[in-house]
Protein backbone atom coordinates (compact mmCIF):
# COMPACT_ATOMS: atom_id res chain seq x y z
CA UNK A 1 0.00 0.00 0.00
CA UNK A 2 2.60 2.51 1.04
CA UNK A 3 4.91 1.35 -1.71
CA UNK A 4 2.13 1.84 -4.23
CA UNK A 5 1.40 5.28 -2.82
CA UNK A 6 5.03 6.25 -3.15
CA UNK A 7 5.18 5.00 -6.71
CA UNK A 8 2.09 6.85 -7.80
CA UNK A 9 3.60 10.36 -8.22
CA UNK A 10 6.41 8.85 -10.27
CA UNK A 11 3.92 7.20 -12.59
CA UNK A 12 2.20 10.52 -13.04
CA UNK A 13 5.55 12.21 -13.65
CA UNK A 14 6.28 9.66 -16.33
CA UNK A 15 3.22 10.80 -18.25
CA UNK A 16 3.23 14.51 -17.49
CA UNK A 17 6.92 15.41 -17.73
CA UNK A 18 7.43 14.30 -21.36
CA UNK A 19 4.63 16.65 -22.45
CA UNK A 20 6.63 19.69 -21.27
CA UNK A 21 9.29 19.79 -24.05
CA UNK A 22 6.68 19.17 -26.75
CA UNK A 23 4.41 21.86 -25.27
CA UNK A 24 7.35 24.27 -25.06
CA UNK A 25 8.17 23.65 -28.70
CA UNK A 26 4.55 24.30 -29.71
CA UNK A 27 4.43 27.52 -27.65
CA UNK A 28 7.71 28.72 -29.18
CA UNK A 29 6.35 27.92 -32.63
CA UNK A 30 3.07 29.81 -32.04
CA UNK A 31 4.70 32.83 -30.39
CA UNK A 32 7.62 32.91 -32.82
CA UNK A 33 5.26 32.73 -35.78
CA UNK A 34 3.10 35.57 -34.40
CA UNK A 35 6.15 37.79 -33.91
CA UNK A 36 7.96 37.02 -37.18
CA UNK A 37 4.85 36.56 -39.38
CA UNK A 38 6.82 34.55 -41.96
CA UNK A 39 5.48 33.78 -45.43
CA UNK A 40 4.10 30.34 -46.20
CA UNK A 41 7.30 29.63 -48.14
CA UNK A 42 9.39 29.96 -44.99
CA UNK A 43 7.41 28.63 -42.07
CA UNK A 44 3.77 27.65 -41.64
CA UNK A 45 1.65 28.30 -38.57
CA UNK A 46 0.27 25.34 -36.67
CA UNK A 47 -3.17 26.13 -38.06
CA UNK A 48 -1.86 26.05 -41.63
CA UNK A 49 -0.18 22.68 -41.02
CA UNK A 50 -3.42 21.32 -39.59
CA UNK A 51 -5.41 22.61 -42.58
CA UNK A 52 -2.87 21.06 -44.93
CA UNK A 53 -3.10 17.70 -43.19
CA UNK A 54 -6.91 17.89 -43.40
CA UNK A 55 -6.83 18.92 -47.08
CA UNK A 56 -4.27 16.29 -48.12
CA UNK A 57 -6.05 13.52 -46.27
CA UNK A 58 -9.39 14.74 -47.61
CA UNK A 59 -8.35 14.54 -51.27
CA UNK A 60 -6.55 11.24 -50.65
CA UNK A 61 -3.09 12.55 -51.59
CA UNK A 62 -1.69 11.90 -48.11
CA UNK A 63 -3.11 8.38 -47.97
CA UNK A 64 -1.80 7.37 -51.38
CA UNK A 65 1.67 8.66 -50.48
CA UNK A 66 1.59 6.89 -47.11
CA UNK A 67 0.47 3.74 -48.91
CA UNK A 68 3.30 4.01 -51.44
CA UNK A 69 5.91 4.57 -48.72
CA UNK A 70 4.65 1.87 -46.38
CA UNK A 71 4.26 -0.62 -49.25
CA UNK A 72 7.86 -0.18 -50.42
CA UNK A 73 9.12 -0.21 -46.88
CA UNK A 74 7.19 -3.39 -46.02
CA UNK A 75 8.29 -5.22 -49.19
CA UNK A 76 11.98 -4.36 -48.83
CA UNK A 77 11.85 -4.98 -45.09
CA UNK A 78 10.13 -8.40 -45.27
CA UNK A 79 12.42 -9.65 -48.06
CA UNK A 80 15.44 -8.27 -46.19
CA UNK A 81 14.42 -9.96 -42.93
CA UNK A 82 13.68 -13.34 -44.57
CA UNK A 83 16.89 -13.42 -46.62
CA UNK A 84 18.94 -12.06 -43.70
CA UNK A 85 17.67 -14.66 -41.21
CA UNK A 86 17.98 -17.55 -43.68
CA UNK A 87 21.54 -16.75 -44.66
CA UNK A 88 22.47 -15.85 -41.07
CA UNK A 89 21.24 -19.21 -39.73
CA UNK A 90 23.01 -21.08 -42.53
CA UNK A 91 26.27 -19.23 -41.87
CA UNK A 92 25.86 -19.82 -38.14
CA UNK A 93 25.55 -23.56 -38.69
CA UNK A 94 28.32 -23.87 -41.29
CA UNK A 95 31.50 -22.16 -40.03
CA UNK A 96 33.17 -22.25 -43.45
CA UNK A 97 30.25 -20.36 -44.94
CA UNK A 98 30.46 -17.81 -42.12
CA UNK A 99 34.16 -17.31 -42.78
CA UNK A 100 33.40 -16.70 -46.45
CA UNK A 101 30.44 -14.38 -45.94
CA UNK A 102 31.53 -12.31 -42.97
CA UNK A 103 34.30 -10.17 -44.51
CA UNK A 104 32.22 -9.07 -47.54
CA UNK A 105 29.19 -8.57 -45.26
CA UNK A 106 31.23 -6.14 -43.16
CA UNK A 107 32.18 -4.23 -46.27
CA UNK A 108 28.67 -4.17 -47.71
CA UNK A 109 27.26 -3.00 -44.37
CA UNK A 110 29.53 0.03 -44.69
CA UNK A 111 27.89 0.96 -48.00
CA UNK A 112 24.40 -0.38 -47.28
CA UNK A 113 21.38 1.70 -48.14
CA UNK A 114 21.53 5.03 -49.85
CA UNK A 115 25.04 4.62 -51.31
CA UNK A 116 23.54 2.12 -53.79
CA UNK A 117 21.01 4.65 -55.03
CA UNK A 118 22.88 5.97 -58.11
CA UNK A 119 23.66 2.45 -59.31
CA UNK A 120 20.12 1.27 -58.53
CA UNK A 121 18.70 4.16 -60.56
CA UNK A 122 20.88 3.17 -63.53
CA UNK A 123 19.86 -0.48 -63.18
CA UNK A 124 16.17 -0.18 -62.32
CA UNK A 125 15.22 3.40 -63.23
CA UNK A 126 13.44 5.87 -60.94
CA UNK A 127 10.66 4.39 -58.84
CA UNK A 128 9.46 1.52 -56.72
CA UNK A 129 12.05 -1.16 -57.65
CA UNK A 130 14.96 1.16 -56.92
CA UNK A 131 13.52 2.26 -53.58
CA UNK A 132 12.68 -1.32 -52.56
CA UNK A 133 16.19 -2.48 -53.48
CA UNK A 134 17.72 0.23 -51.28
CA UNK A 135 15.43 -0.77 -48.39
CA UNK A 136 16.30 -4.46 -48.76
CA UNK A 137 19.92 -3.47 -48.81
CA UNK A 138 19.74 -1.51 -45.55
CA UNK A 139 17.90 -4.33 -43.75
CA UNK A 140 19.62 -7.45 -45.06
CA UNK A 141 23.18 -6.93 -43.82
CA UNK A 142 22.10 -5.84 -40.34
CA UNK A 143 19.78 -8.83 -39.90
CA UNK A 144 22.39 -11.21 -41.32
CA UNK A 145 25.00 -10.00 -38.80
CA UNK A 146 22.48 -10.10 -35.91
CA UNK A 147 21.31 -13.63 -36.78
CA UNK A 148 24.87 -14.92 -37.07
CA UNK A 149 25.70 -13.43 -33.67
CA UNK A 150 22.52 -14.95 -32.22
CA UNK A 151 23.14 -18.44 -33.58
CA UNK A 152 26.68 -18.33 -32.22
CA UNK A 153 25.36 -17.30 -28.81
CA UNK A 154 23.27 -20.47 -28.45
CA UNK A 155 25.17 -22.69 -26.06
CA UNK A 156 26.11 -26.07 -27.56
CA UNK A 157 24.78 -27.78 -24.42
CA UNK A 158 21.20 -27.07 -25.53
CA UNK A 159 21.84 -28.56 -28.96
CA UNK A 160 23.53 -31.58 -27.37
CA UNK A 161 20.65 -32.04 -24.97
CA UNK A 162 18.11 -32.04 -27.81
CA UNK A 163 20.23 -34.45 -29.83
CA UNK A 164 20.68 -36.76 -26.88
CA UNK A 165 16.91 -36.87 -26.62
CA UNK A 166 16.82 -37.99 -30.24
CA UNK A 167 16.07 -34.78 -32.09
CA UNK A 168 17.01 -34.66 -35.77
CA UNK A 169 19.00 -31.92 -37.45
CA UNK A 170 15.94 -30.01 -38.68
CA UNK A 171 14.30 -30.24 -35.28
CA UNK A 172 17.41 -28.87 -33.57
CA UNK A 173 17.56 -25.94 -36.00
CA UNK A 174 13.89 -25.03 -35.78
CA UNK A 175 13.33 -25.67 -32.08
CA UNK A 176 16.71 -24.88 -30.50
CA UNK A 177 18.96 -22.76 -32.71
CA UNK A 178 16.43 -20.31 -34.16
CA UNK A 179 14.50 -19.72 -30.90
CA UNK A 180 17.79 -19.39 -29.00
CA UNK A 181 19.01 -16.79 -31.48
CA UNK A 182 15.65 -14.98 -31.54
CA UNK A 183 16.47 -12.15 -29.09
CA UNK A 184 19.51 -11.14 -31.19
CA UNK A 185 17.57 -11.58 -34.43
CA UNK A 186 14.74 -9.35 -33.29
CA UNK A 187 16.98 -6.61 -31.97
CA UNK A 188 18.70 -6.50 -35.37
CA UNK A 189 15.30 -6.57 -37.11
CA UNK A 190 14.24 -3.60 -34.99
CA UNK A 191 17.28 -1.48 -35.78
CA UNK A 192 17.03 -2.63 -39.41
CA UNK A 193 13.47 -1.28 -39.55
CA UNK A 194 14.71 2.10 -38.32
CA UNK A 195 17.56 2.23 -40.84
CA UNK A 196 15.17 1.17 -43.58
CA UNK A 197 12.69 3.92 -42.72
CA UNK A 198 15.45 6.56 -42.92
CA UNK A 199 16.79 5.11 -46.16
CA UNK A 200 13.26 5.01 -47.58
CA UNK A 201 12.66 8.71 -47.09
CA UNK A 202 16.09 9.59 -48.52
CA UNK A 203 15.58 7.28 -51.50
CA UNK A 204 12.12 8.71 -52.18
CA UNK A 205 13.41 12.28 -52.01
CA UNK A 206 16.15 11.52 -54.51
CA UNK A 207 14.76 8.75 -56.68
CA UNK A 208 10.96 8.55 -56.72
CA UNK A 209 7.93 10.57 -57.70
CA UNK A 210 5.48 9.20 -55.14
CA UNK A 211 5.68 8.48 -51.41
CA UNK A 212 6.13 10.74 -48.40
CA UNK A 213 9.75 11.59 -49.23
CA UNK A 214 8.81 12.65 -52.76
CA UNK A 215 5.81 14.56 -51.39
CA UNK A 216 7.91 16.80 -49.12
CA UNK A 217 10.59 17.29 -51.75
CA UNK A 218 8.01 18.32 -54.35
CA UNK A 219 6.50 20.73 -51.80
CA UNK A 220 9.89 22.46 -51.60
CA UNK A 221 9.73 23.22 -55.34
CA UNK A 222 6.40 24.95 -54.81
CA UNK A 223 7.58 26.73 -51.67
CA UNK A 224 4.93 25.02 -49.54
CA UNK A 225 6.53 24.77 -46.12
CA UNK A 226 3.15 23.70 -44.69
CA UNK A 227 3.24 20.48 -46.73
CA UNK A 228 6.89 19.88 -45.75
CA UNK A 229 6.22 20.27 -42.02
CA UNK A 230 3.05 18.16 -42.24
CA UNK A 231 4.96 15.46 -44.12
CA UNK A 232 7.86 15.49 -41.64
CA UNK A 233 5.44 15.05 -38.73
CA UNK A 234 3.66 12.17 -40.50
CA UNK A 235 7.04 10.54 -41.27
CA UNK A 236 8.09 10.80 -37.62
CA UNK A 237 4.79 9.47 -36.28
CA UNK A 238 4.77 6.52 -38.68
CA UNK A 239 8.41 5.71 -37.88
CA UNK A 240 7.68 5.85 -34.15
CA UNK A 241 4.48 3.81 -34.53
CA UNK A 242 6.26 1.03 -36.41
CA UNK A 243 8.90 0.89 -33.70
CA UNK A 244 6.78 1.31 -30.60
CA UNK A 245 3.59 -0.51 -31.57
CA UNK A 246 4.99 -3.39 -33.60
CA UNK A 247 8.68 -4.02 -33.09
CA UNK A 248 9.25 -3.10 -29.45
CA UNK A 249 6.39 -5.34 -28.15
CA UNK A 250 7.54 -8.14 -30.46
CA UNK A 251 11.07 -7.88 -29.11
CA UNK A 252 9.89 -7.70 -25.51
CA UNK A 253 7.63 -10.72 -25.89
CA UNK A 254 10.34 -12.72 -27.61
CA UNK A 255 12.89 -11.98 -24.93
CA UNK A 256 10.36 -13.03 -22.30
CA UNK A 257 9.36 -16.12 -24.23
CA UNK A 258 12.70 -17.31 -25.59
CA UNK A 259 15.34 -15.20 -23.90
CA UNK A 260 17.85 -17.54 -22.34
CA UNK A 261 18.23 -15.35 -19.28
CA UNK A 262 14.67 -15.16 -18.02
CA UNK A 263 13.14 -18.21 -19.65
CA UNK A 264 11.99 -20.92 -17.30
CA UNK A 265 11.12 -23.22 -20.16
CA UNK A 266 13.40 -25.99 -21.16
CA UNK A 267 14.89 -25.28 -24.56
CA UNK A 268 13.75 -28.21 -26.68
CA UNK B 1 29.31 -38.75 -33.98
CA UNK B 2 29.57 -35.07 -33.19
CA UNK B 3 28.53 -35.75 -29.62
CA UNK B 4 31.41 -38.18 -29.20
CA UNK B 5 33.81 -35.63 -30.63
CA UNK B 6 32.64 -32.97 -28.22
CA UNK B 7 33.00 -35.26 -25.22
CA UNK B 8 36.46 -36.24 -26.35
CA UNK B 9 37.61 -32.66 -26.77
CA UNK B 10 36.20 -31.72 -23.41
CA UNK B 11 37.98 -34.43 -21.47
CA UNK B 12 41.07 -35.42 -23.44
CA UNK B 13 44.28 -33.45 -23.85
CA UNK B 14 44.01 -30.22 -25.89
CA UNK B 15 46.27 -31.78 -28.54
CA UNK B 16 43.28 -33.54 -30.08
CA UNK B 17 42.96 -37.09 -31.35
CA UNK B 18 45.46 -37.04 -34.23
CA UNK B 19 48.38 -34.90 -33.10
CA UNK B 20 51.26 -34.67 -35.52
CA UNK B 21 54.50 -35.50 -33.76
CA UNK B 22 57.08 -32.73 -33.85
CA UNK B 23 54.56 -30.00 -34.61
CA UNK B 24 53.90 -28.07 -31.40
CA UNK B 25 50.53 -26.51 -30.59
CA UNK B 26 51.89 -23.00 -31.07
CA UNK B 27 53.07 -23.79 -34.58
CA UNK B 28 49.83 -25.40 -35.55
CA UNK B 29 47.96 -22.42 -34.21
CA UNK B 30 50.18 -20.14 -36.21
CA UNK B 31 49.61 -22.25 -39.30
CA UNK B 32 45.88 -22.01 -38.70
CA UNK B 33 46.10 -18.25 -38.29
CA UNK B 34 47.99 -17.94 -41.58
CA UNK B 35 45.36 -20.15 -43.20
CA UNK B 36 42.63 -17.87 -41.90
CA UNK B 37 44.57 -14.83 -43.07
CA UNK B 38 44.72 -16.30 -46.55
CA UNK B 39 41.02 -17.08 -46.34
CA UNK B 40 40.12 -13.46 -45.66
CA UNK B 41 40.63 -12.08 -49.21
CA UNK B 42 39.13 -15.23 -50.74
CA UNK B 43 35.46 -14.11 -50.62
CA UNK B 44 36.41 -10.82 -52.25
CA UNK B 45 38.22 -12.71 -55.01
CA UNK B 46 35.10 -14.85 -55.47
CA UNK B 47 32.98 -11.70 -55.76
CA UNK B 48 35.37 -10.33 -58.39
CA UNK B 49 35.14 -13.62 -60.25
CA UNK B 50 31.33 -13.61 -60.11
CA UNK B 51 31.36 -9.99 -61.23
CA UNK B 52 33.54 -10.71 -64.31
CA UNK B 53 31.54 -13.86 -65.13
CA UNK B 54 28.21 -12.07 -64.78
CA UNK B 55 29.33 -9.37 -67.18
CA UNK B 56 30.53 -11.96 -69.70
CA UNK B 57 27.74 -14.52 -69.41
CA UNK B 58 24.87 -12.05 -69.54
CA UNK B 59 26.66 -9.88 -72.06
CA UNK B 60 26.03 -6.77 -69.96
CA UNK B 61 26.93 -3.53 -71.69
CA UNK B 62 29.21 -0.95 -70.10
CA UNK B 63 26.11 1.12 -69.40
CA UNK B 64 25.01 -1.53 -66.89
CA UNK B 65 28.19 -3.02 -65.49
CA UNK B 66 31.87 -2.49 -66.26
CA UNK B 67 34.78 -4.79 -65.49
CA UNK B 68 36.76 -4.42 -62.25
CA UNK B 69 39.70 -3.25 -64.37
CA UNK B 70 37.54 -0.45 -65.79
CA UNK B 71 36.70 0.64 -62.24
CA UNK B 72 40.39 1.01 -61.48
CA UNK B 73 40.87 2.94 -64.74
CA UNK B 74 37.95 5.24 -63.79
CA UNK B 75 39.43 5.84 -60.36
CA UNK B 76 42.80 6.60 -61.99
CA UNK B 77 41.16 9.09 -64.36
CA UNK B 78 39.41 10.83 -61.51
CA UNK B 79 42.69 11.13 -59.63
CA UNK B 80 44.39 12.48 -62.78
CA UNK B 81 41.65 15.08 -63.28
CA UNK B 82 42.20 16.01 -59.66
CA UNK B 83 38.49 15.75 -58.81
CA UNK B 84 38.66 12.64 -56.62
CA UNK B 85 41.10 13.94 -53.95
CA UNK B 86 39.01 17.12 -53.82
CA UNK B 87 35.75 15.23 -53.36
CA UNK B 88 37.24 12.96 -50.69
CA UNK B 89 38.69 15.80 -48.66
CA UNK B 90 35.47 17.81 -49.03
CA UNK B 91 33.33 14.95 -47.71
CA UNK B 92 35.73 14.20 -44.85
CA UNK B 93 35.94 17.89 -43.92
CA UNK B 94 32.16 18.16 -43.83
CA UNK B 95 31.89 15.04 -41.68
CA UNK B 96 34.62 16.25 -39.32
CA UNK B 97 33.07 19.71 -38.84
CA UNK B 98 29.56 18.35 -38.45
CA UNK B 99 30.43 15.62 -35.96
CA UNK B 100 32.81 17.79 -33.91
CA UNK B 101 30.08 20.44 -33.61
CA UNK B 102 27.56 17.75 -32.72
CA UNK B 103 29.82 16.39 -29.99
CA UNK B 104 30.63 19.87 -28.67
CA UNK B 105 26.92 20.72 -28.41
CA UNK B 106 25.47 17.27 -27.69
CA UNK B 107 27.69 16.11 -24.84
CA UNK B 108 27.02 19.11 -22.52
CA UNK B 109 23.28 18.91 -23.28
CA UNK B 110 23.26 15.18 -22.62
CA UNK B 111 25.14 15.64 -19.34
CA UNK B 112 22.77 18.40 -18.23
CA UNK B 113 19.69 16.28 -19.01
CA UNK B 114 21.18 13.25 -17.33
CA UNK B 115 21.90 14.99 -14.01
CA UNK B 116 18.36 14.54 -12.83
CA UNK B 117 16.11 11.53 -13.15
CA UNK B 118 13.23 13.83 -14.01
CA UNK B 119 15.26 15.65 -16.67
CA UNK B 120 15.93 12.36 -18.41
CA UNK B 121 12.31 11.29 -18.00
CA UNK B 122 11.14 14.60 -19.44
CA UNK B 123 13.30 14.54 -22.57
CA UNK B 124 13.36 10.83 -23.38
CA UNK B 125 10.23 10.80 -25.63
CA UNK B 126 11.20 14.18 -27.11
CA UNK B 127 14.57 12.83 -28.22
CA UNK B 128 12.96 9.62 -29.49
CA UNK B 129 10.61 11.71 -31.62
CA UNK B 130 13.50 13.59 -33.22
CA UNK B 131 15.43 10.36 -33.66
CA UNK B 132 12.51 9.27 -35.85
CA UNK B 133 12.85 12.46 -37.93
CA UNK B 134 15.96 11.72 -39.96
CA UNK B 135 18.25 14.51 -41.12
CA UNK B 136 17.29 13.85 -44.73
CA UNK B 137 13.59 14.28 -43.87
CA UNK B 138 14.20 17.85 -42.67
CA UNK B 139 16.43 18.56 -45.66
CA UNK B 140 13.57 20.02 -47.77
CA UNK B 141 12.82 22.49 -44.97
CA UNK B 142 16.50 23.43 -44.66
CA UNK B 143 16.60 23.89 -48.44
CA UNK B 144 13.71 26.33 -48.21
CA UNK B 145 15.50 28.24 -45.46
CA UNK B 146 19.13 28.15 -46.56
CA UNK B 147 19.01 27.12 -50.22
CA UNK B 148 21.41 24.67 -51.89
CA UNK B 149 24.28 25.76 -49.69
CA UNK B 150 27.09 24.45 -47.57
CA UNK B 151 25.15 25.55 -44.48
CA UNK B 152 22.26 23.21 -45.36
CA UNK B 153 24.62 20.27 -45.70
CA UNK B 154 26.43 21.05 -42.45
CA UNK B 155 23.14 21.41 -40.57
CA UNK B 156 21.96 18.02 -41.87
CA UNK B 157 25.11 16.30 -40.53
CA UNK B 158 25.02 18.27 -37.28
CA UNK B 159 21.37 17.42 -36.64
CA UNK B 160 21.79 13.76 -37.61
CA UNK B 161 24.77 13.22 -35.32
CA UNK B 162 23.43 15.39 -32.49
CA UNK B 163 20.41 13.33 -31.42
CA UNK B 164 22.21 9.99 -30.81
CA UNK B 165 25.03 11.82 -28.99
CA UNK B 166 22.62 13.62 -26.62
CA UNK B 167 20.66 10.43 -26.09
CA UNK B 168 23.64 8.22 -25.38
CA UNK B 169 25.29 10.76 -23.06
CA UNK B 170 22.07 11.22 -21.10
CA UNK B 171 21.56 7.46 -20.75
CA UNK B 172 25.21 7.09 -19.76
CA UNK B 173 24.86 9.52 -16.86
CA UNK B 174 21.62 7.90 -15.73
CA UNK B 175 23.15 4.44 -15.58
CA UNK B 176 26.00 5.46 -13.26
CA UNK B 177 25.25 3.73 -9.93
CA UNK B 178 24.19 6.47 -7.46
CA UNK B 179 26.69 5.20 -4.89
CA UNK B 180 29.52 7.09 -6.63
CA UNK B 181 27.87 10.49 -6.48
CA UNK B 182 26.66 9.76 -2.96
CA UNK B 183 30.24 9.00 -1.92
CA UNK B 184 31.46 12.34 -3.32
CA UNK B 185 28.57 14.22 -1.70
CA UNK B 186 29.17 12.53 1.67
CA UNK B 187 32.76 13.67 1.57
CA UNK B 188 31.62 17.22 0.92
CA UNK B 189 32.30 17.43 -2.81
CA UNK B 190 30.40 20.16 -4.66
CA UNK B 191 28.52 19.98 -7.95
CA UNK B 192 31.65 20.71 -9.97
CA UNK B 193 33.55 17.82 -8.38
CA UNK B 194 30.54 15.63 -9.06
CA UNK B 195 30.58 16.49 -12.76
CA UNK B 196 34.34 16.19 -13.07
CA UNK B 197 34.88 13.04 -11.03
CA UNK B 198 31.65 11.09 -11.47
CA UNK B 199 29.43 12.13 -14.35
CA UNK B 200 31.99 12.74 -17.10
CA UNK B 201 34.23 9.71 -16.46
CA UNK B 202 31.22 7.53 -15.65
CA UNK B 203 29.43 8.46 -18.85
CA UNK B 204 32.56 8.54 -21.03
CA UNK B 205 32.05 5.06 -22.46
CA UNK B 206 28.46 5.92 -23.43
CA UNK B 207 29.58 9.26 -24.86
CA UNK B 208 32.09 7.52 -27.15
CA UNK B 209 29.45 4.97 -28.18
CA UNK B 210 27.06 7.85 -28.99
CA UNK B 211 29.71 9.72 -30.98
CA UNK B 212 30.49 6.59 -32.98
CA UNK B 213 26.81 6.04 -33.70
CA UNK B 214 26.34 9.72 -34.56
CA UNK B 215 29.24 9.67 -37.02
CA UNK B 216 27.82 6.50 -38.60
CA UNK B 217 24.42 8.12 -39.12
CA UNK B 218 26.08 11.40 -40.12
CA UNK B 219 28.17 9.75 -42.83
CA UNK B 220 25.06 8.27 -44.49
CA UNK B 221 23.16 11.55 -44.20
CA UNK B 222 26.17 13.36 -45.69
CA UNK B 223 26.30 11.06 -48.74
CA UNK B 224 22.54 11.41 -49.30
CA UNK B 225 22.72 15.18 -48.74
CA UNK B 226 25.60 15.58 -51.18
CA UNK B 227 23.57 13.81 -53.86
CA UNK B 228 20.86 16.45 -53.51
CA UNK B 229 22.88 19.60 -52.83
CA UNK B 230 25.17 19.17 -55.82
CA UNK B 231 28.17 21.00 -54.39
CA UNK B 232 30.88 18.34 -54.66
CA UNK B 233 31.81 15.51 -52.32
CA UNK B 234 31.69 11.75 -52.83
CA UNK B 235 27.89 11.54 -52.73
CA UNK B 236 27.64 14.11 -55.51
CA UNK B 237 30.37 12.37 -57.47
CA UNK B 238 28.56 9.02 -57.65
CA UNK B 239 25.20 10.68 -58.22
CA UNK B 240 26.51 12.89 -61.01
CA UNK B 241 28.25 9.94 -62.70
CA UNK B 242 24.79 8.30 -62.92
CA UNK B 243 23.58 10.98 -65.31
CA UNK B 244 26.22 9.99 -67.86
CA UNK B 245 26.00 6.27 -67.07
CA UNK B 246 29.66 6.20 -66.07
CA UNK B 247 29.34 2.99 -64.07
CA UNK B 248 33.08 2.79 -63.42
CA UNK B 249 33.00 6.08 -61.52
CA UNK B 250 29.92 5.07 -59.53
CA UNK B 251 31.50 1.77 -58.46
CA UNK B 252 34.86 3.42 -57.68
CA UNK B 253 33.04 5.98 -55.55
CA UNK B 254 30.99 3.32 -53.74
CA UNK B 255 34.08 1.26 -52.92
CA UNK B 256 35.85 4.38 -51.70
CA UNK B 257 32.88 5.36 -49.53
CA UNK B 258 32.89 1.88 -47.96
CA UNK B 259 36.64 1.81 -47.39
CA UNK B 260 36.69 5.32 -45.89
CA UNK B 261 33.85 4.47 -43.54
CA UNK B 262 35.53 1.24 -42.43
CA UNK B 263 38.76 3.17 -41.77
CA UNK B 264 36.92 5.80 -39.72
CA UNK B 265 34.75 3.30 -37.86
CA UNK B 266 36.93 0.21 -37.43
CA UNK B 267 40.41 1.71 -37.28
CA UNK B 268 39.69 4.92 -35.35
CA UNK B 269 36.36 4.92 -33.52
CA UNK B 270 36.06 1.24 -32.53
CA UNK B 271 39.54 1.07 -30.92
CA UNK B 272 38.78 4.37 -29.17
CA UNK B 273 35.54 2.88 -27.88
CA UNK B 274 37.28 -0.30 -26.71
CA UNK B 275 39.95 1.66 -24.84
CA UNK B 276 37.34 3.90 -23.20
CA UNK B 277 35.11 1.02 -22.19
CA UNK B 278 38.06 -0.86 -20.72
CA UNK B 279 39.40 2.15 -18.85
CA UNK B 280 36.21 3.90 -17.75
CA UNK B 281 33.40 1.45 -18.45
CA UNK B 282 31.30 0.58 -15.43
CA UNK B 283 30.03 -2.68 -16.82
CA UNK B 284 32.41 -5.57 -17.11
CA UNK B 285 31.84 -7.06 -20.51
Amino acid sequence: MSAAARRLPRDHAQWILPIIPFATLVVLWVVGWQIAQPTLATMPSIGQVWETVARLSGNGELWSNIGASLGRWALGFVVGVITGITLGVLAGLVPTLARLLEPPATFFTAISGIVWLPLAIVWFGLGAVTVTFVIWNSVFFLVFAGTLLGVRSVQPVYEDAARTLGAGRAHVVMRVVVPGAMPYILSSVRSGAGFAWRALIAAEIIGATTGLGAMIYKAKEFFRSDTIVAGVIVIAILGLAIDMLVLAPLERRTVERWGLVTSSRRPA
Amino acid sequence: MSGARKVASATAAPAGPVSLPGLSGAWRRRGRAIGLGLLYPLPFLLILLAWVLAKDLFGLSDDVLVTPAAVITSAGELVDFGTLPGDVSLSLKRLAIGSLLAAAIGVPIGLALGFSRYGAMMFDPFLRFFQAVSGIAILPLLLVWFGFSEATLQLVILYTALVPIIFSTMTGVRTIPPIYSQAIETMGGNRLRLVRDVYVPGALASIVVGVRLGIGYGWRALIAGEMLIGAGGLGFMIFDARRFHVIGQILAGMILIGVLYLIIDRLILKPLEDVTVRRWGLQRV
